[in-house]
């Protein structure tokens, strides 16, 4: 099993170095001058001098050649230093240490309300097979998978706040446990949810015409225990298998969500690098952002045979 | 009696069907995809918005009551009334024709990054199959890599850090030349907008495309079409071009959703069209703004690209029905 975690690991390198390379090319190629952004916080009055502009391109060592800085990027990168913001001056570091639990207690909850409920409609849908609820069901995932957060979260929060007034208006983070929170959350959760729920819904409708189900239903054994027992188990493995496409789903939309809400996490971090081009700050939110894509499916892989024996076995032929 | 009619009548329907299979194979095909297409709620009410999206998109100024720019300061955030549908938003511009205009921005920049997609998708794909070994292999570690990452920040990232060099080159060549078409920065928004966005487009319609190719070229038919002397051209023209053609046209309607959602969130997110062009994305972000006050700014974009993505969604669900016939039972 290590040496199957080490060769995921090995293969995800030249990912990694590949994204990053393209995000420092451009920095390095086509942004403009970083120099002109440290220049305009540097302290005293300086002013536009061509003098002092190379003095301080000459201590940010950002007069060597391309590949000099960049293999420079990454010794630091490999040390665990994401270097100094343009914008700030502040450590990259400590900035992301600040917005990244906010980000990933909101991803974690989200994560855990959308398997549950997803799963719960996608169960209903499937006993309830071509009635007007699985319909409704069905046709609630389907449209809700393509409409993107900036325009459900906006429309959801009008209609709450103005019209229902059931709540505040949502805005900025003040911890976990907050009723600002909710609306968030549930912007956040409801577009995955549908692949969830279509996923079960597809698994439950495959394991019903399973024998043993038929089986288990020819003994008499109420539908209740049937559906506990027998089928929330297998699917279990479709519902864990998305959860690589979800990572990636749910990172674009923390973007815009934060946004939305003006929540100070990854997303925030990431539109406000964006927009004053602080590149330190952004090729640190791709390296992390593609570590957390790679963990989830490494720790899908490793947990899916657990779920289903046969994937392993699968596996193995394929590779023999 | 009636009985007798009813079997005759499901006799000449087996003819009937018989006879369709026995048909030119493409347009068989898209007969039978169509008929099963129809036959789909869902996907006739997408296929309807769509088609009213297209018709907004192509004769939008000739609809429109007002130009999309034209401000009337006396009439600012004014709610939705007779002479403005949609009310007006805080230059006083009509939203109605904004957002019709917004429709042709969605429906101009969708195509494109489709279309330039599909162009590379197919090129990279042959190319793979074609040549084979290591470069059919570098193309596929390619094509994983660009779906394994999160490639909306990649993109919104070269978006934005290739504009400014852009435009300060356009200044540069209309001093230089004093050609009118380099003050026209407005096409540099959608060029750098389709062109980044097809980037991450391209990976998708490249391992469909690939995977079509490899598996209708090893067919027996064509196979047996080519010992007995068919040219290659009418090979790809008769057999693979319409067996292949399924899954693409399923593809094509997905992506085009996909890019139209895209579009409008790199204008939400301000790297995309900016304004004053209208894009639903960067209506949207303007709403926001004001949304507690004057909640119709938000409300009509927001609702056209919910309802619209909601029409590709069916749309996209009934073609896959039709298509696969297989799947569908």
């Amino acid at each position: 099993m290590w040496k199957y975690v080490g060769n995921r690991l090995l293969r995800w390198i030249p990912t990694v170095l590949v994204v990053l390379l393209v995000v420092y090319a451009l920095a390095f190629f086509g942004a403009g001058d970083p120099i002109k952004l440290i220049f305009l916080r540097a302290p005293g009055d300086v002013a536009y001098n061509a003098e002092r502009i190379e003095v301080i391109r000459e201590e940010a060592g950002l007069n060597r050649p391309f590949l000099v800085q960049f293999g420079d990027y990454l010794k630091h990168l490999v040390q665990g230093d994401f270097g100094n913001s343009l914008v700030s001056g502040r450590d990259v570091g400590s900035m992301i240490k600040n917005a990244l639990p906010i980000t990933l207690q909101l991803g974690l909850v989200a994560t855990f309300l959308l398997a549950i409920f997803g799963t719960f409609l996608g169960v209903v849908a499937a006993l309830h097979h071509n009635k007007w609820l699985d319909n409704v069901i069905s046709g609630f995932a389907l449209g809700i998978w393509g409409i993107p957060v900036f325009v459900s979260g906006p429309l959801l929060m009008v209609f709450l706040v103005r019209y229902l007034n059931v709540m505040d208006v949502p805005y900025g983070w003040h911890g976990l446990f907050n009723a600002q929170v909710i609306l968030p959350l549930i912007v956040l959760s409801i577009t995955p949810m549908a692949l969830i729920i279509r996923q079960s819904r597809s698994a439950v409708l495959e394991v019903m015409s399973e024998d043993f189900i038929r089986t288990a239903r020819s003994k008499g054994i109420p539908n209740i225990q049937i559906v506990l027992k027998h089928i929330l188990r297998p699917i279990l493995t479709p519902i864990v298998s998305q959860m690589g496409l979800i990572t990636i789903n749910m990172l674009n939309n923390a973007v815009l969500i934060e946004t939305v809400f003006g929540i100070p996490g990854l997303g925030q971090l990431t539109v406000k690098a964006i927009s004053g081009s602080d590149y330190p700050v952004i090729l640190a939110l791709v390296f992390i952002g593609s570590t957390v894509v790679l963990t989830v499916n490494l720790i899908v892989d490793l947990i899916f045979p657990l779920l289903d024996p046969r994937a392993l076995s699968k596996k193995e032929v394929k590779e023999a | 009696m009636k009985l007798t009619k009813r079997l005759h009548k499901t006799e000449n329907l087996t003819l009937k069907a018989r006879l369709d299979k026995e048909d030119v194979p493409a347009e068989s095909l898209l007969k039978d995809a169509f008929r099963r297409l129809v036959a789909n709620k869902g996907a006739v009410v997408g296929i309807i918005i769509i088609a009213i999206l297209f018709f907004f998109a192509i004769f939008g100024p000739y609809i429109t009551p007002y130009d999309f720019l034209s401000q009337n300061l006396e009439l600012r955030n004014q709610a939705p009334s007779f002479q403005h549908l949609f009310g007006t938003d805080d230059l006083g511009r009509d939203i109605f024709s904004r957002v019709i205009y917004g429709a042709r921005t969605a429906v101009i920049l969708s195509l494109s990054i489709t279309i330039l997609s599909f162009l590379i998708g197919t090129i990279v794909g042959a190319i793979g199959v074609y040549a084979g070994g290591k470069i059919d292999a570098f193309i596929v570690w390619l094509i994983d890599l660009t779906m394994s990452i999160p490639s909306l920040l990649l993109v919104v990232v070269i978006n934005a850090s290739l504009k400014p060099p852009l435009i300060s080159w356009m200044e540069k060549m209309y001093l230089q030349t004093k050609n009118t078409i380099f003050r026209e920065t407005i096409w540099v928004d959608f060029i750098l907008v389709f062109g980044s966005l097809a980037l991450i487009k391209w990976p998708k319609a490249a391992r469909i495309i690939r995977g079509q190719i490899l598996s209708i070229k090893n067919k027996n038919y064509v196979t047996a079409a080519r010992a007995s002397g068919v040219s290659t051209f009418r090979i790809l023209l008769r057999y693979i071009i319409p067996n292949a053609l399924g899954p693409v046209i399923v593809l094509f309607s997905a992506t085009l959703g996909e890019a139209m959602v895209l579009e409008s969130t790199f204008s939400f997110l301000g790297v995309g069209v900016r304004p004053p062009m209208p894009s639903w994305g960067n209506m949207i972000s303007d709403g926001l703004r004001v949304w507690h006050l004057y909640p119709h700014i938000l409300i009509a974009p927001a609702s056209f690209l919910a309802v619209v993505t909601m029409a590709f969604s069916f749309l996209g669900d009934g073609l896959n029905d039709a298509f696969n016939p297989r799947q569908w039972e």
